[in-house]
């Protein structure tokens, strides 16, 4: 088997969420002494992007999308080491504090764009549901986060999102982070009102946007 | 049926495992095998099923589900399990029908049967939120007024002398109050003081907000309803269980409530037809409700009038009509603003799915239930009107009609059209509808059902 073999094969494994052959395939990189982050870019992660198109066309739901993330997570556990012993970092896209805000419980929307932006290449924090405004701030200057992603479904829980920001503002670190909002009651209006960065309707959106904050 | 108690001690009792342990260990498997297990397949042309076979085997597979996966406590990182033989008591022991209102509106709501041509309960209106207190009145009014409704959801207020009212606050409580006192006026002034409010309590995210408005002080009575939701997927949690231990302890009606979600832990169409009916079954098993607000919603487009989900709301309530008849009105999340040409046959297309499978009416949310100000009574007459239209209609008459219906919208669902406010619709001092534009738009879709042989006949 080839290099390209090795990455295609590898490539289709993640996509038909195959988790032994993809670590399989991940292990015999290794044994050809591939750079892993080789692997990572024509092996997993195309794999995942086709998991992501597939999920925004409906074709696959969330719990094929949660799938792909283990599997991915398992793969990278075992390239993590060769990546430390050579000394190099792992290439993330940019770094994203996210969660729901106080007051409010619910997490599936919230849990899909942590996953997909997992999946494409962002490290993520996610703090859970029912968050204090200043654990965001906390987190991201913790985290020397690029972006914070703020998830709001009800009407009434809306006015956390505001908080947050109220709360960058007054730490005089809301020009640090891209504020970005998102949930069911959220409209762009609302967005803009509370001068959030950006404002997104769909999970995939949201990363798109996100990738377009840290590409500047 | 194993007592609340009982029920309440499952929540403190069952293995404790994180929530994705849950899903990736029980809940998602757990689906994928009761689907495989009964062969649920839906066929892709299709809005209203009508193979009666293929109902039932929902329903057996929706009862596997509940007793093979359980519910999970996000309070107690617990699982609660019941048996299979416990979930078919609660099955058989379901309440048939729910008993609503005061004096000359006292009714009785019921699990209707598919293809079947009784006149279906009428429930109008919707918990939206509207901007003013003047515009609530008027609104709640106006629904009321509407003379087929049966019962009434009411909207929201969610400002406090101008200020948001914060989840949990203080204002919060004052607001729910505020909602309860200035619906049951509204009701009044229409003439109809007995009307139930079965949204009981629109403006009330938590229990305390909740039992505190319900207090007899502020006008809503046991014969109104209270709805406990299920958060998505198969989450029960403290606050919906102390508004159970109330609300049964009063004897008051207790509105089950579950957003099955398309393309969340359910999957798709097949995942979310078995996933409500399981709810239907955990709303007299858990929360011993009366009723149930059955509102399966598209996770990203947030509105429930895309086919496979017409299809999956349809197929729950016709596994319901064939094995259980819980009363179920059905929440429409549409996407077409309110007075919209889209609105109205997203609401044509929804209620040929539902009312022929056995469900009750709903006259539902406009704009993806996020614009204020845009429940339009004049909108939920002609909506309630469609639902009884929709009753004439035996499964397989209303298939044909419904897929007319949604290749009117299906191009418009990812940007649906813009609507009406309540303002601009209505004079404020007359309530008389001033918007020509509106009245016209209504019209020419009142001409245009009754040329597709689909009369709606004014109530």
């Amino acid at each position: 088997m080839d290099k390209m073999e090795l990455f295609e094969g590898l490539r289709d494994a993640m996509v038909s969420l195959e988790k032994e052959k993809v670590l399989s395939y991940t292990e015999k990189a290794l044994e050809m002494d591939l750079e892993p982050l080789e692997v990572i870019d024509h092996g997993l992660l195309p794999g995942l992007t086709e998991i992501g198109k597939q999920f925004e066309n409906e074709e696959v739901f969330l719990p094929e999308l949660m799938l792909s993330a283990m599997v991915f997570q398992n793969a990278m556990a075992i390239l993590q080491p060769r990546i430390k012993a050579q000394g190099t970092k792992s290439r993330k896209k940019g770094t994203v504090v996210i969660g729901t805000v106080k007051g409010d419980m619910h997490y599936i929307g919230k849990n899909i764009v942590r996953l997909l932006l997992e999946i494409s290449g962002f490290e993520v924090h996610d703090l859970g549901v029912d968050v204090d405004p200043l654990k965001f701030v906390q987190k991201a200057r913790d985290v020397q986060a690029d972006i914070i992603a703020l998830s709001a479904l009800l009407t009434t829980t809306l006015v956390g999102q505001r908080d947050v920001i109220e709360a960058l503002e007054g730490q005089g670190v809301r020009d640090r982070f891209k504020v970005m909002v998102g949930g069911g009651a959220v409209t762009k209006k609302w967005s803009e009102d509370i001068k959030a960065d950006g404002y997104a309707e769909t999970a995939y959106a949201a990363v798109e946007m996100a990738a377009s904050f840290v590409q500047g | 049926m194993i007592d609340l108690i009982e029920v309440f001690d499952r929540a403190d009792q069952g293995p404790l495992i994180s929530d994705t342990d849950y899903y990736m260990g029980r809940f998602v498997p757990k689906l994928a095998e009761v689907i495989a297990r009964y062969r649920i397949k839906w066929d892709k042309n299709t809005i209203v099923n009508t193979d009666d076979d293929l109902a039932d085997r929902v329903f057996q597979a929706a009862i596997d589900l509940l007793a093979e996966a359980g519910a999970y406590c996000s309070d107690s990182n617990r699982v609660m399990e019941f048996s299979r033989d416990e979930v078919l008591r609660a099955v058989e022991q379901a309440p048939k029908f729910a008993r609503f209102g005061e004096g000359r509106e006292a009714k009785t709501m019921y699990g209707r049967a598919v293809d079947d041509p009784s006149r279906p309960w009428i429930h109008i209106g919707g918990g939206i939120y509207t901007t003013d207190e003047q515009i609530y009145l008027d609104t709640v009014e106006g629904m009321a007024a509407i003379s087929i409704a049966d019962s009434l959801s009411v909207p929201s207020i969610l400002h406090l002398r101008g200020k948001d009212a914060r989840v949990r606050s203080p204002q919060e409580l004052l607001t729910a109050i505020k909602t309860v006192i200035l619906a049951r006026e509204g009701i009044r002034r229409s003439g109809r003081a007995g009307l139930p409010i079965i949204n009981g309590i629109s403006a009330a995210s938590n229990a305390v907000s909740m039992i505190a408005a319900a207090a007899p002080h502020f006008g809503l009575r046991i014969t109104d309803g209270f709805l406990v939701d299920f958060l998505s997927e198969m989450i029960v949690n403290y606050e919906a269980l102390q508004k159970v231990a109330y609300f049964s302890s009063i004897s008051a009606n207790i509105g089950s409530t579950s957003t099955p979600l398309f393309g969340g832990y359910a999957g798709g169409a097949e995942g979310v037809a078995v996933l409500a009916a399981c709810y239907l079954i955990m709303g007299s098993l858990i929360y011993r409700g009366s009723y149930h607000y059955n509102a399966p919603l598209h996770l990203s487009l947030h509105l429930s009038s895309t086919k496979p989900l017409l299809w999956a709301i349809g197929m729950s309530n016709q596994a319901n009509a064939r094995n259980m008849r819980y009363p179920t009105v059905n929440l429409p999340y549409l996407g077409g603003g309110a007075g919209s040409k889209m609105v109205h046959y997203e609401m044509a297309a929804y209620m040929l799915a539902v009312v022929p499978a056995g469900g009750n009416i709903f006259s539902g949310h406009p704009a993806k239930s996020v614009e204020p100000d845009s429940l339009l009574p004049w909108d939920h007459q002609f909506h309630a009107e469609i639902g009884l239209a929709a009753a004439k209609y035996p499964r397989k008459e209303a298939e044909p009609l419904a897929q007319e219906f949604y290749k009117k919208y299906e191009g418009m669902i990812k940007s649906p059209e813009a609507g009406f406010r309540y303002a601009q619709v209505y004079d404020l001092k007359t309530k008389k509808i001033i918007n020509s534009d509106y009245l016209r738009i209504q019209d020419e879709v009142r001409e245009e059902f009754r040329g597709m042989g689909f009369e709606i006949l004014p109530s």
